[in-house]
């Protein structure tokens, strides 16, 4: 099992490419994962929900309002770590079901 | 006599030397502080060259400098012009040349992506950068001050101020139906009088924590600003991407006052503000569009102790109406009562007065009436006319403000939006031009016709749709417009939705027939 997990690399490569696709200022900046999203305005409050969706459907994963946060969404890096965890725990949620 | 903005900075630093008037992240600044700085600033920059009635400009984030710059810039008697830092460069680049902008304080990596859009004839001088920067911008050969240094600067003799309450204190460029951002110019009697009728009906005092989310762009974040600073209240600036963000500054900073705009309190009433409880928050004002009624409960739910006034204000007009809490109940869908020292009349077509429940113009009489458009006469004078009831006696000594919003109005005055009277689109807040998204959609050069109207959204307010038709035989590709446009105009601008049609509806004298258009949405 566990093919469903991306592997950490794909999925941020995948984000990246989202993010280069809806954000002009990250294409201008040519952003690295680690870049800094939040505070050099790449991203503001409707922005993310473009992200949340992206994330939902793209991987299937549920996003609650506790997720909202910087440190989940502060770079490519930060997302794909989040999404990484809870792809875990959904998996493992799924499997003791 | 307080007479100019930063008179009020002056009175509350001589009322509270040590208390904290500004506060962002970890820096606080109190009254004393601010005032020197800003004595400091404003001489440097009647130094660098600014002169009574110079305009400056204002491109940064919420930020202590912000602040600063607002109450140096009025000090050295020159006009600030705060710009939305969401605009995209060739949009500054128009605010620069249309107010003809002698200096702009930005910081150095948005001076770096701005270069290129203002190289051509504009009009600047200098520019002001935060932090660390060289003597000159990539792609500029203009000077480059440094705000640390500026701030820091001693202050030789005495000081003079050069205006008076009726000259020029501001300039927000805001939208309208039709063609580019114009300049809706407030004098300092304007601002004034806005943060004292709005301190009256909210009873804002000393005691007031003020959380600023909306930009001093909008007539109503600067407000937030000027009632604190008139008032002797702290302002805490927050940059904020998610709810808890919100939340977060609400509750560790002890916030008393928040003003929003719808898309604000969508974002707090699914961003787990129900977890909390506000004992501080005293009030919270919205403002830029009708509040979901889904999201007014959920924010009734969890502010038990915090009063709701519902606002409505156009920048022309900076504040006109508001509903007292205690008739959220029994009229959750008005837009209130005149603020005070205002009268608010409902007119029809002929210039009279419309009956009770009767449809007509949104038309506001009082101190916030603002001086009109910055060089356009002629779009004033379509907004600013002489107030029709006035007895002939009188002749034209008063301009009122045609809102161009329709509204009725009840038996006991309280006021009702029902729609525009032209084709502004209005979208969490800002106010979006049909004719400016269309132009920026033409100059793909891929569309030969091209018609943008606003839909209804349940948390915007209002979305963009345009109806495009394709260059003869041309394939119009959607994403690639799309993208396209969002490197051109600022998010709330760009269309959400697209349709392809082999021809737009005219009418019969050939122009786009945009009733068609919004009946075949079903509006």
């Amino acid at each position: 099992m566990g093919t469903s997990v991306a592997t950490n690399s794909n999925a941020a490569s995948r984000i990246r490419d989202f993010v280069l696709q809806t954000f002009p200022l990250a294409r201008k900046r040519n952003v690295a994962g680690s870049t800094d999203l939040l505070e050099t305005g790449v991203i503001d409050s409707m922005g993310v929900l473009d992200l949340v969706g992206f994330l939902q459907q793209e991987f299937a994963i549920t996003v609650e309002d506790d997720d909202l946060t910087p440190e989940n969404f502060r770079s490519i890096d930060c997302m794909a770590e989040f999404l990484q965890r809870r792809l875990v725990s959904q998996h493992r949620s799924v499997a003791s079901a | 006599m307080d007479f100019l903005i930063h008179h009020m900075l002056r009175r509350s630093a001589a009322r509270f030397p040590e208390k904290e008037a500004v506060v962002h992240g970890n820096r606080r600044l109190s009254y004393t502080q601010v005032l020197q700085a800003c004595r400091s600033f404003a001489f440097q920059l009647r130094s660098a060259g600014i002169a009574r009635g110079d305009r400056v400009g204002i491109y940064l984030d919420p930020s202590v400098e912000q602040v600063l710059s607002i109450f140096s810039i009025s000090t050295a008697g020159g006009v600030y012009v705060p710009i939305n830092t969401v605009l995209v460069p060739d949009q500054v680049a128009h605010i620069v040349r249309d107010c003809g902008m002698k200096a702009l304080i930005t910081t150095p990596e948005k001076l770096e992506t701005l270069a290129p859009a203002l190289r051509d004839a504009s009009p600047l001088q200098f520019f002001v950068a935060t932090g660390n920067t060289n003597g000159h911008a990539a792609e500029s050969t203009l000077p480059v001050h440094r705000m640390q240094e500026m701030l820091a600067a001693s202050v030789d003799g005495d000081w003079q101020d050069w205006g008076i309450s009726q000259d020029l204190a501001a300039i927000l460029y805001t939208s309208g139906s039709t063609g580019k951002p114009k300049g809706v110019m407030l004098s300092h009697a304007n601002v004034m009088a806005g943060s004292t009728i709005v301190s009256t009906y909210l009873e804002i005092s000393e005691r007031e924590r003020i959380l600023a989310v909306l930009p001093f762009s909008f007539d109503a974040g600067m407000n937030q600003l000027m009632t604190a600073f008139q008032q002797g209240g702290t302002i805490v600036l927050i940059k904020f991407v998610f709810a808890k963000q919100i939340i977060d500054a609400l509750l560790t900073e002890h916030i008393t006052g928040l003003a929003g705009v719808p898309t604000v309190w969508s974002l707090l009433a699914n961003g787990g503000i129900l977890k909390h409880s506000f004992p501080d928050l005293r009030y919270i004002t919205n403002t830029g569009g009708a509040m979901p009624q889904a999201v007014l409960k959920v924010l009734r739910q969890a502010l038990t102790a915090t009063k709701i006034f519902l606002m409505y204000g156009l920048t022309e007009a900076f504040r006109s109406t508001y509903l007292p809490p205690e008739e959220l109940d029994r009229r959750p869908t008005s837009m209130g009562k005149a603020i005070p020292d205002t009268e608010i009349l409902v007119l029809n077509e002929a210039g009279g007065c419309c009956k009770s429940g009767e449809v007509g113009e949104l038309v506001h009489r009082g101190p916030t009436v603002s001086m009109g458009y910055w060089g356009n006469p002629e779009a004033t004078n379509r907004v600013l006319k002489p107030n029709p009831l006035l007895p002939p006696e009188l002749g034209n000594c008063e301009k009122v403000c045609y809102s161009g919003d329709l509204v009725k109005m009840d038996e006991d005055g309280f006021l009702y939006y029902v729609g525009r009277r032209d084709a502004m689109i209005k979208s969490s807040g800002y106010r979006i031009s049909p004719t400016e998204v269309e132009e920026i959609l033409f100059q793909t050069g891929k569309i030969r016709q091209a018609a943008a109207i606003g839909i209804p959204d349940e948390v915007l307010g209002q979305t963009v749709k345009a109806f495009v038709v394709a260059k003869d035989g041309a394939d119009l590709d959607c994403d690639y417009i799309q993208a396209y446009c969002l490197e051109k105009m600022p998010r709330h601008m760009v269309p959400k939705h697209f349709e392809i049609m082999s021809e737009l509806p005219k009418t019969s004298s050939g122009k786009v027939d945009y009733p068609a258009l919004r009946r075949r949405e079903g509006l």
